[in-house]
């Protein structure tokens, strides 16, 4: 929203500076997001959020700066519309469901033409294009006062009916900008007796505009259903300053109050008359409403406590008139009783105030959020494990154990590319995928890390020689939404580590864990390195942080190593798990060294009720060499 | 005396510890000079001996405490010596060891400084229903208030999921009332992770970034607790000096809304593109938690009270490190890893 401080200062008396202003309005809520100075003004660009249509209008942000600066807004008083005697023509059918309130009125005798210089400076400030008196007086009032208004070239209206109606689907229909368009289904519009001539909330149509020629014109202020309007207007990726208005709730309570100001200054600019009574179809009044505040419930969910007449004053500010019931005085009626409450009416312009929270906020960002002292939470902490629990220390553990194997972190998107699927030989049509994707390159989720971890890799060649990379990540799996599961990967990748280096580092993180797996079958030789790929998730779930501390041998071992030659394919673990079975006096085997067909082992003796002799471990020795020769034909090495 | 003399400046002389021995030999070695004169005691008349005796050793001593003086400082001469022959300025070379990524690094401190103050950290799913990232939170269908978060949706073929039923968590609020529906007050919990959005990428936004929510929920919690803690949580972070404001804002699932900002650590609140010339990063929109998601999660809004913030996690990170790019944090480009 675009607000020239020239424009403001005619409803209220602002004191502050443009950027004490800016500031101040950000903490109430209306985000200063520039503020431009030009060579007479002061331009605001302002945030509004979702909850404060009213806040698109001049009236509702001068309204804001009046509660913050404790002032009065001057806004003068309109004139009543006179009756006319001899009313033109105009039947209205109209549906509350559809279209909860329809004011209008007829104008005859109208001059259309230039407007006025200061009507054409207030709206070329706020980035409009000057159309002609007519059209400008609308968009002005829109502006001033928050309500969306249409003039119809009254002639125009074949049959002089006007039926409000929802669409069926795939009516041609073309703004008054002249852009064709198609109508969804379900949208509002008005048809007179031969074709469609407004997009209600939206657009309205070329065929029934305000132009030089217009003579009569009828003028209507609705109120709209915002879901209707929204849904048209996303259908059509349509929208208007109107839209906007209407799709987070329009002042319902304002249409007559926009009429009459629309009314006066199309007399006054346009000349003409006033030639209907005015219409306001509409099936419920639109009443301001009340909304209690208790005191003490302020002061709990707030946490300091505003004096009464403090609390009274800001909501008196924003003109929702409070009053203070005092509180019952007698000793037994809980304490949210008596602080008394303070009914407050709110005007129909502030329909996002509906609840007891609301008002609190009223108050407290009016006191100012910048104002209150600041706390830490009082109660008990809570001692239960929280759902969905995870511990990160354990990430923490992993991740540093890959540190310090010189591998580096990275994070990477989980959205990819088909591409990224494809060259990887993994089918798209087995993958989760984005029905909206921002792009073609993000549209499925990933069912590995291993692809973004190789363009990781490919990508740093050019920089670096050595390169280790991991990502502790989610993958996604599942073929169809019912079966999806999102499951924590660890997976990795390393030009400067051997297998049986990467091996070791596997090995490395499960005995952390105190997790027996065999780490083999999580690696995969690539061409130019290695990869390796753990369901992390599925890991962790063994997690053992148990270690039991085992007393320091009270006998010295002895150490020797065997060497072996073999012949054909004989595996080392399967050497090392015969030689361990041979006795449980062997308490260690390592691989020391390999060299073509020969291997040599280190073997540790140990004995812990007493000292092994030489004459014990010969007879250990004989049975290894014995039970090797006969299952693998090794042979001792000479 | 004439020993002592000659001994200790032949030892001032000595330029090495082999020249030393070689003077300690000849002094003090079985046929050294003052052994030698010991031995001839016994032609001094008996009353006089006790004198050179006393004499002789006194001699000995100092020629010992000589020595050694002169040693310790020749082995300190000698050892600074050895150091001129290397050039102690060139770079010394580091252990091999990676990097854990600034995110990592910055979760990590954050979820300390949290566990600190009572929090537990909870992990919840991305993949997420309608429900429980909008219409729990009271964004119902059709709520302007979901205008603001441009949501992914999953493709729901071969699956009993109705179209826009199923999408990518917009924010890790998801989690607010799939936790408490599962524990009564009080909780305090936060959950890291990452989010989804359709957004256009530049400096500050993505469409894939990663958000910590945060929520307390108990008897009279109020919203100076909220202020306190968010203002703690952000000193721990960025230090004591740090600058915090707040302002009101509007979420569906907070009454009253709060927003925070922090001063721009990129251009220290001189205006940047970073925080597109306003010197302030909003970092940390939070509020009271809603009636309606109170009792969406089963609970009395008038027998308990909370807070929930929702930090955004990239931009704290970026802010913390001053990189002025959102997107630095999905790079992996070692050069940029490696300063972490």
């Amino acid at each position: 929203m675009i607000v020239p401080l020239s424009w403001l200062k005619e409803y209220v008396d602002i004191t502050l500076t443009p950027k004490e202003l800016g500031e101040k309005l950000t903490e109430v809520g209306l985000g200063c997001e520039k503020i431009i100075k030009t060579k007479d003004d002061v331009i605001f660009e302002l945030e509004i959020t979702p909850n404060r249509p009213d806040c698109l209008s001049i009236i509702g942000v001068a309204r804001e700066i009046a509660a913050i600066e404790n002032k009065k807004i001057k806004f003068p008083q309109l004139p009543n519309i006179l009756k006319t005697q001899k009313p033109l023509p105009l039947i209205v059918k109209t549906d509350s469901k559809i279209n909860p309130r329809f004011t209008g009125i007829i104008i005859s005798g109208i001059k259309v033409g230039e407007s006025p210089k200061w009507l054409k400076e207030k709206l070329e400030k706020m980035n409009q294009r000057p159309i002609n008196n007519i059209v400008d007086i609308t968009n002005y009032v829109m502006l001033e006062l928050g309500n969306p208004i249409h003039a119809f070239d009254y002639d125009k209206i074949i049959g002089n009916i006007m039926t409000v109606s929802q669409t069926k689907g795939g009516e041609k229909f073309e703004s008054v900008d002249g852009i064709a368009y198609r109508l969804p289904k379900d949208a509002v519009v008005i048809s007179d007796k031969e074709k469609i001539i407004d997009l209600c909330g939206i657009k309205g149509g070329k065929n029934s505009g305000t132009y030089k020629e217009t003579k009569t014109i009828f003028i209507r202020v609705p109120v709209e259903i915002p879901n209707l309007i929204r849904k048209s207007s996303q259908a059509l990726g349509l929208r208007s300053d109107a839209s906007s208005i209407f799709e987070r709730g329009v002042n319902a309570g304002g249409t007559i109050d926009a009429l009459k100001r629309t009314t006066d200054l199309v007399l006054e600019l346009a000349g003409g008359k006033i030639a209907s009574n005015p219409y306001d179809l509409k099936e419920i009044n639109f009443k301001p409403w009340k909304l209690k505040l208790r005191k003490d419930r302020l002061n709990q969910i707030l946490g300091i406590n505003i004096p009464l007449k403090k609390t009274i004053d800001i909501l008196e500010s924003l003109n929702l008139s409070p009053v203070h019931l005092p509180g019952e005085q007698r000793r037994h009626l809980d304490d949210a009783r008596k602080g008394g409450r303070i009914e407050c009416t709110i005007p129909t312009y502030r329909n996002d105030l509906k609840i007891e929270e609301d008002l609190i906020e009223e108050v407290a960002r009016i006191y100012g959020y910048n104002n209150f002292p600041k706390t830490m939470p009082k109660g008990v902490i809570p001692t239960v494990q929280v759902p969905y629990f995870k511990d990160y220390a354990l990430d923490e553990k992993v991740k540093n154990i890959l540190k310090a194997s010189e591998f580096s972190e990275i994070y990477t998107y989980s959205l990819i590319g088909d591409k990224d699927l494809t060259e990887n030989n993994i089918d798209p049509e087995k993958i989760l995928r984005v029905d909206n994707p921002v792009s073609r390159d993000f549209e499925y989720l990933r069912p590995t890390l291993k692809i973004n971890l190789l363009k990781a890799f490919i990508q740093n060649k050019s920089n670096f020689e050595k390169i280790n990379l991991f990502e502790l990540g989610k993958v996604y799996s599942g073929k169809s939404l019912d079966e999806a599961k999102e499951i924590y990967y660890l997976s990795g990748i390393t030009n400067n580590k051997n297998f049986f280096e990467v091996k070791g580092l596997l090995e490395k993180i499960f005995e952390d864990l105190g997790i027996k797996e065999n780490s083999t079958k999580y690696i995969e030789i690539l061409n130019d390195g290695i990869f390796f790929e753990i369901n992390y998730s599925e890991l962790i779930k063994d997690f053992n942080p148990n270690k039991t501390f085992k007393p320091l041998p009270k006998y010295p071992p002895i150490v020797e190593d065997l060497s072996i030659i073999t012949e054909g394919d004989v595996k080392t673990s399967d050497l090392i798990s015969e030689i361990k079975n041979q006795s449980p006096l062997v308490v260690d085997v390592s691989l020391l060294d390999q060299f073509e067909n020969s291997r040599t082992f280190h073997i540790v003796y140990q004995d812990k009720n007493k000292n092994l002799t030489g004459e014990e471990v010969a007879k250990i020795r004989e049975k290894i060499l014995k039970s090797l020769q006969s299952k693998f034909h090794v042979k001792l090495k000479e | 005396m004439q020993i002592k003399n000659s001994a200790v400046s032949m030892i001032i002389d000595a330029s090495d510890q082999k020249e030393l021995e070689e003077i300690k030999l000849q002094f003090l070695g079985r046929s050294g000079k003052l052994t030698l004169t010991l031995k001839e005691i016994t032609k001094i008349p008996a009353e006089k001996r006790a004198i050179v005796g006393q004499l002789a050793n006194e001699v000995k001593r100092v020629i010992e405490e000589s020595i050694e003086s002169k040693l310790s400082s020749l082995i300190s001469y000698f050892s600074s010596q050895r150091k001129q022959n290397i050039d102690v300025t060139a770079p010394g070379i580091k252990p091999g060891i990676g990097h854990l990524h600034p995110m990592t690094q910055v979760l990590h401190d954050v979820i300390d400084i949290f566990k600190g103050i009572g929090f537990q950290v909870a992990d919840g799913p991305e993949i997420e229903t309608d429900y429980y990232n909008f219409t729990a939170l009271n964004m119902p269908p059709n709520a302007p208030s979901r205008d603001t978060q441009a949501t992914l949706y999953l493709d729901t073929k071969n699956s009993n999921a109705q179209p826009g039923q199923i999408l990518l968590r917009t924010q890790t609020s998801n989690m607010q009332v799939r936790t408490m529906e599962k524990i009564k007050p009080p909780v305090r919990v936060i959950v890291p992770g990452k989010v989804y959005r359709v957004d256009d990428v530049d400096a500050s936004h993505g469409f894939e970034f990663w958000q910590l929510e945060g929520f307390c929920i108990d008897k009279n919690v109020r919203l100076t607790d909220l202020f306190g803690t968010i203002d703690y949580v952000l000193k721990k972070v960025y230090g004591e000096k740090t600058k915090i404001k707040f302002a009101t804002t509007n979420f569906g699932f907070v009454e009253p809304g709060v927003d925070t900002y922090m001063e721009c650590t990129v251009c220290k609140g001189k205006g940047c593109n970073f925080c597109k010339q306003s010197g302030w990063s909003e970092i940390m929109p939070a509020g009271m938690v809603h009636p309606n998601v109170l009792k969406a999660a089963g609970y009395d809004s008038q027998k308990v009270s909370g807070f929930a913030f929702c930090i955004g996690l990239s931009r704290l990170v970026t802010l913390r490190y001053q990189m002025d790019d959102l997107r630095l944090l999905t790079n992996p480009d070692l050069r940029i890893l490696e300063q972490f």
